[in-house]
């Protein structure tokens, strides 16, 4: 009786522990082997020899590298931040009453929900030049840029690429962003009114406090996304032309492909820390925030 | 209340339903598993066994789900499945390294043969049906053994619109300055055909640009066997890749020079394959540099073409060398070492080698097989072929080292054409140095 009183009273702790495994399983043990792997000169047949931290150091001096991390951060800072501001005006605008309020938001959501390859080939059959739709598009209002070969060219081929991420992932950005809005207490709005702020006051007091928890999400989800950015790359340049638009999750699949198994890794760890230090960064800014609100 | 009501009417329709289900259960299960069980016990089943089938051939996809539909017909018990990867020779490593093993591929680079990872074929029984020329193709330079077996022969050139040539009273070039002078007369006569379209958001195509042209200057300069021994060695005082006016700075500058003068198609960094045929098909374009394994597409898209299809040599792109075309082993197939079906993949094997499946497949690819007991009717270039083929040198493809496919030297040649190199030299260092990175990878 007395055993059985202790294992309700401690439940909550075997609950818990299918969750345990599968985050061991699935997370902390490729995590360690991955570290492990990092640390070899692993080319995935031959026996893998330890190097200590060869390979990181090789990540240095390493100029395809350093392109990567430089269209990847690109990348992110394009993408991340438009999609926190452009999900939000949305959602704003269509939080109010209008007649077809569902399907505007619908439209604006679609994108998100095909998938980033299929996008990215469909763009990339409207860009190309003197074939795609674009080019017919601007020929027939007799403008002549449809002509030139946006994916051609490596510095508008990453500009295309966070057009496009931006403008198919908006949507999803948009509906965490009103269902927070959704959640906030009409009352609020009321005593903002009588205590004479105005639209944008209320907005800078009431809305935004009150939909952190969104913007957490979707802040942390943009980072994550953008910076492991992959498919829609791989549709619409597959990195080209050259290296010049490859993000570092291509390079790290290309190099496994190669015979670089133990450098891949290592350039996946400095991903993974790359991915994290913005993360925790943020999150250690909002929480001291939201503390204060 | 009507909703009420039909809301209970539903809901009895689903105890009733539910009811069906579990009584018609309980009647009739337990005579079937039964049966099952007996049957189990006479006849001791026969497993299915999978086969894995990798390629990377696109154009061949189809064909093979053809022929294993028929060889899986004719053999019960064994069941062949056909995977399709577009960046196959790098896909394979991951599979290698997974476990995640085929049984029979089209996949053979060397490292994986020094690894050990293909089964001998060497004393299987259809050797002396292969034309000499292939088998010594087929030999491993280091072991002598054999790991992998051809089916067909296949070419790779010029490809040219034969009825703008002749308008035009062009011939077929040897030289490169004869080349260029045939592109500006096609570009200063017609303004309207692109001279020269290159396909290159597809990075193999200009991956095969460089193993033809740039290591075309090698492979005649050293023959077949000495050449592919230089490029398993990786023999760098002979292969010569990052020396001025070598075979690689050689061909940056020319292929620079076409861009330059306006020779080939402006989107040449983002036109895919699909676009080069069809726009050399349908007479938009004068040349094309491709393989056999183009042929049957382009009629595809236009039946009438085939009077019009002529191929000729690369010309020589350097001084003092001659024009080569490409005459090589096509269609390889290795059986993998790990494979847990041997025997079954080698009879999938046999299966293809026999003379019937090789007509069709040769039939279907244009291109003529490697096997001396098989007749094949094999397409429009037949006569053009055996004139190429006598008025360039002969060359193979290149053993690359595994970490540096085609693919990979096709991104570099698209680096260059988007003109992220100061100079031609500084691409032929570069391309040394990747390939010496991922021949280091292999060999230590």
């Amino acid at each position: 009786m007395n055993l059985l009183r202790k294992l309700w009273n401690n439940l909550h702790l075997f609950m818990a522990l299918p969750a345990i495994l599968l985050f061991g399983l699935f997370f902390i043990y490729p995590l360690a082997q991955g570290i492990g792997i990092s640390l070899t000169d692993s080319n995935g047949m031959a026996p893998p020899r330890f190097i200590g931290l060869q390979n990181f150091v090789d990540f240095f001096h390493d100029a395809r590298a350093k392109k990567d991390v430089y269209n990847t951060v690109f990348f992110a800072i394009g993408s991340a931040p438009l999609l926190n501001v452009f999900g939000f005006l949305y959602a704003l605008i269509l939080d109010r009453p209008f007649k077809g309020k569902g399907f505007v938001r619908a439209v604006v959501y679609l994108p998100a929900v095909i998938s980033p390859l299929i996008m990215g080939y469909v763009w990339y059959f409207i860009l190309q030049p003197d074939r795609g739709f674009l080019y017919h598009l601007l020929a027939s209002l007799h403008l002549g840029t449809g002509g030139s070969d946006w994916l051609g060219n490596a510095n508008s081929a990453l500009i295309v690429l966070v057009f496009i991420n931006v403008w198919q992932f908006v949507g999803m950005t948009m509906i965490i962003y009103l269902a927070g809005l959704q959640s906030i207490p009409k009352e609020l709005y009321e005593a903002g009114e009588i205590d004479g702020a105005g639209y944008l006051k209320s907005l800078w007091y009431i809305t935004i406090p009150m939909v952190v928890q969104s913007i957490k999400i979707n802040v942390v989800t943009n980072i994550i996304g953008s910076l492991s950015v992959f498919e829609v790359i791989v549709a619409l340049t597959d990195g080209g032309p050259g290296y010049s638009t490859e993000s570092l999750s291509i390079y790290i699949l290309r190099m496994l492909y190669g015979s670089f198994t133990g450098y891949s890794t290592a350039v996946a760890m400095i991903l993974f820390v790359m991915i994290i230090i913005p993360v925790f960064l943020f999150m250690r800014y909002i929480n001291k925030k939201e503390f204060e609100m | 209340m009507r909703k009420k009501k039909l809301g209970l009417l539903l809901t009895g329709v689903m105890m009733v339903g539910l009811l069906a289900g579990c009584g018609g259960k309980s009647e009739d299960s337990p005579s079937p598993s039964g049966n099952a069980a007996g049957t189990a016990q006479e006849t001791a089943p026969k497993e299915t066994v999978k086969l894995k089938f990798f390629t990377g051939k696109v154009e061949t996809v189809d064909l093979m789900n053809t022929l294993i539909q028929k060889f899986n017909s004719e053999n019960p018990g064994i069941e062949v499945e056909q995977e399709y990867q577009k960046d196959a020779s790098n896909v394979i490593k991951v599979k290698f390294a997974s476990g995640d093993i085929p049984d029979i591929t089209t996949v053979v680079e060397q490292d994986y043969i020094d690894q050990g990872k293909y089964l001998d074929l060497s004393n299987e029984p259809f050797w002396p049906r292969v034309l000499p020329a292939v088998k010594e193709l087929s030999t491993d330079v280091k072991s002598g053994k054999q790991y992998q077996v051809a089916t067909n022969v296949t070419m790779a050139g010029i490809f040219y619109n034969k009825k703008i040539f002749q308008e035009l009273g062009l011939k077929e070039a040897l030289t490169w300055d004869e080349f260029k002078a045939n592109l500006q007369a096609i570009k200063d006569k017609k303004p309207d055909v692109t001279p020269l379209f290159i396909a290159g958001r597809e990075s193999w195509t200009l991956g095969h640009l460089i193993e033809f042209l740039a290591h075309g200057i090698i492979k005649q300069d050293l023959g077949v066997k000495s050449s592919r021994e230089a490029f398993i060695n990786n023999e760098s005082d002979k292969l010569k890749f990052d020396q001025e006016n070598g075979p690689i700075d050689t061909f940056a500058k020319r292929l620079l020079e076409l861009q330059a003068a306006g020779l080939i198609n402006k989107d040449a960094l983002t036109a895919t394959y699909d676009n080069q045929k069809e726009a050399f098909a349908t007479g938009k374009a004068a040349m094309i540099s491709q393989g056999m394994w183009v042929v049957a597409d382009l009629l595809k898209i236009s039946p009438d073409f085939q009077s019009d299809l002529g191929f000729s040599p690369y010309p020589s792109i350097q001084d003092g060398t001659k024009p080569v075309v490409l005459s090589a082993d096509d269609s390889r197939y290795a059986i993998t070492a790990e494979s847990k079906h041997p025997e079954e993949a080698k009879k999938f094997l046999e299966f293809l080698l026999q003379p019937e499946n090789l007509k069709t497949y040769s039939e279907f690819l244009k291109s003529p097989p490697a096997f001396t007991d098989v007749t094949a009717d094999w397409g429009p270039l037949k006569e053009q072929a055996n004139q190429a083929l006598s008025s360039g040198v002969n060359i193979a493809f290149t053993d690359s080292p595994s970490g540096f496919s085609g693919d990979d030297a096709g991104r570099m040649v698209q680096e260059l054409l988007a003109g992220q190199y100061a100079n031609s030299l500084d691409f032929a260092k570069a391309y040394k140095d990747a390939w010496d990175k991922a021949w280091k990878a292999t060999h230590r």
